[in-house]
């Protein structure tokens, strides 16, 4: 009984943390001033943290010609770091909206650098790493409890067969176009880091990006452990955190809608 | 190990969407609701004991502050109910689409005005 009280109010201490720890609180840092003499300048604030100096992370500002730049984020970014900082530190890999390594938090919404165009940005550009992570780097947030949440759904395809009957599991056109929508994801992680239930309880909820991919594997016609794999779900904390915030659906990337999928998750479970 | 890395910012970086601020309010109403509720109950108790335990209520429900506080307990039940129509339709799988989403939530929102105002005439004329 004690321990419960103890467990509980623990539980609500941690709960009610709104506000950013003492370490992660954030700085001013340096400012850049244009060596160009451009006059079309834009002003980007870019979360640094630098994981050798022990020092909180803190915001530089740079003034970046536009006149010389790319259309993204993601080529203003490439400018500061050829030159102006070349400390600067993020992921990218396709830089073409496919592999989803320049995910990261624009202007206040979750989207990839790469295909986000920074004309659509009024004013000074904010350039955050995903949300409620614990920072590598700048821009680089440490996404292993995401990962091991993902192996947790088996995101493979499971049979029967043994693989000795050399038999072609077949799909028809209609059950194949059930996974639109879904089979496109390409885990950024934008959607998960978007959400406030994932950002209170992502130890436990297992957030937008892997329920999608849940949902992908229980809808596929060719699958065998559908049951199974609903079942494994059905948890309070796993699935039922979604409360329908929608953040998730409102910062995809792809154009995809993991509320939707959360949702027939869900009303697959009720009528069941 | 413990990971003594920084936190990267969250709500305090991130943009408000309709859907967002609307789900908190309904959760914020939601409390409000439960206490109101007591409340109500506690009031109705006080009928049971007679016209001098109850005159000190009717007195604070006519004054300004007592008017605000009628029409605030309106709006939030009306919203929650309201509100609740939407996730209604949420659990039986339509109004996912974005679009849709947000229309529904700026309907609730308006309805739930509309609402606060027809609850309280008809509880100024009829009771």
């Amino acid at each position: 009984m004690m321990y419960n009280i103890f467990h509980l109010r623990r539980e609500f201490i941690k709960m009610a943390q709104f506000s950013l720890p003492q370490n992660s609180k954030i700085e001013v840092g340096n400012y850049y001033k244009d060596k160009t003499n451009s006059k079309n300048l834009k002003k980007v604030n870019v979360y640094r943290w630098d994981p050798s100096n022990g020092k909180n992370p803190r915001i530089d500002t740079f003034e970046v010609d536009m006149d010389n730049c790319g259309p993204k984020v993601l080529d203003v970014l490439f400018k500061i770091k050829n030159e102006i900082d070349p400390s600067i530190t993020f992921r990218r890999s396709c830089a073409h909206g496919v592999c989803g390594s320049c995910a990261m938090n624009i202007d206040g919404v979750n989207g990839l650098a790469c295909i986000k165009s920074h004309e659509d940005i009024k004013g000074d550009l904010n350039v955050y790493p995903l949300p409620h992570l614990k920072v590598v780097k700048d821009l680089i947030g440490d996404l292993t409890t995401l990962y091991k949440q993902y192996e947790s759904i088996q995101p493979w395809l499971k049979v029967d067969q043994t693989g000795q009957e050399k038999i072609e599991l077949k799909q028809s056109q209609k059950d194949r176009e059930k996974l639109d929508g879904y089979y496109e994801c390409i885990l950024c992680a934008c959607c998960s880091t978007s959400c406030p239930s994932y950002w209170w309880n992502g130890d436990k909820y297992l957030g937008p990006a892997v329920l999608l991919q849940a949902y992908r594997w229980i809808n596929d016609s060719r699958d065998g452990d559908k049951k199974e794999r609903l079942k494994k779900v059905a948890d309070e904390l796993k699935l039922y955190r979604c409360h329908t915030i929608m953040n998730c659906t409102n910062s995809c990337p792809k154009g995809l809608n993991p509320a939707k999928a959360i949702g027939s998750i869900k009303k697959m479970l009720a009528t069941s | 190990m413990q990971n003594n890395n920084p936190l990267s910012p969250h709500l305090q970086i991130y943009k408000w969407h309709i859907s967002s601020l609307l789900s908190i309010t309904h959760r914020i109403v939601g409390v409000v609701n439960f206490f109101a509720f007591i409340t109500i109950c506690f009031w109705t108790i006080t009928l049971l004991f007679g016209e001098n335990s109850y005159q000190p209520i009717e007195i604070f429900l006519h004054s300004a502050f007592g008017k605000f506080f009628a029409i605030t307990l309106c709006w939030t039940f009306s919203f929650h109910i309201v509100n609740e129509v939407r996730h209604l339709f949420w659990d039986a799988g339509f109004g996912f689409e974005l679009k849709a989403a947000n229309i529904s939530g700026i309907l609730a929102l308006t309805g739930s005005f509309i609402l606060t105002i027809l609850l309280y005439i008809i509880g100024k004329n009829f009771f």
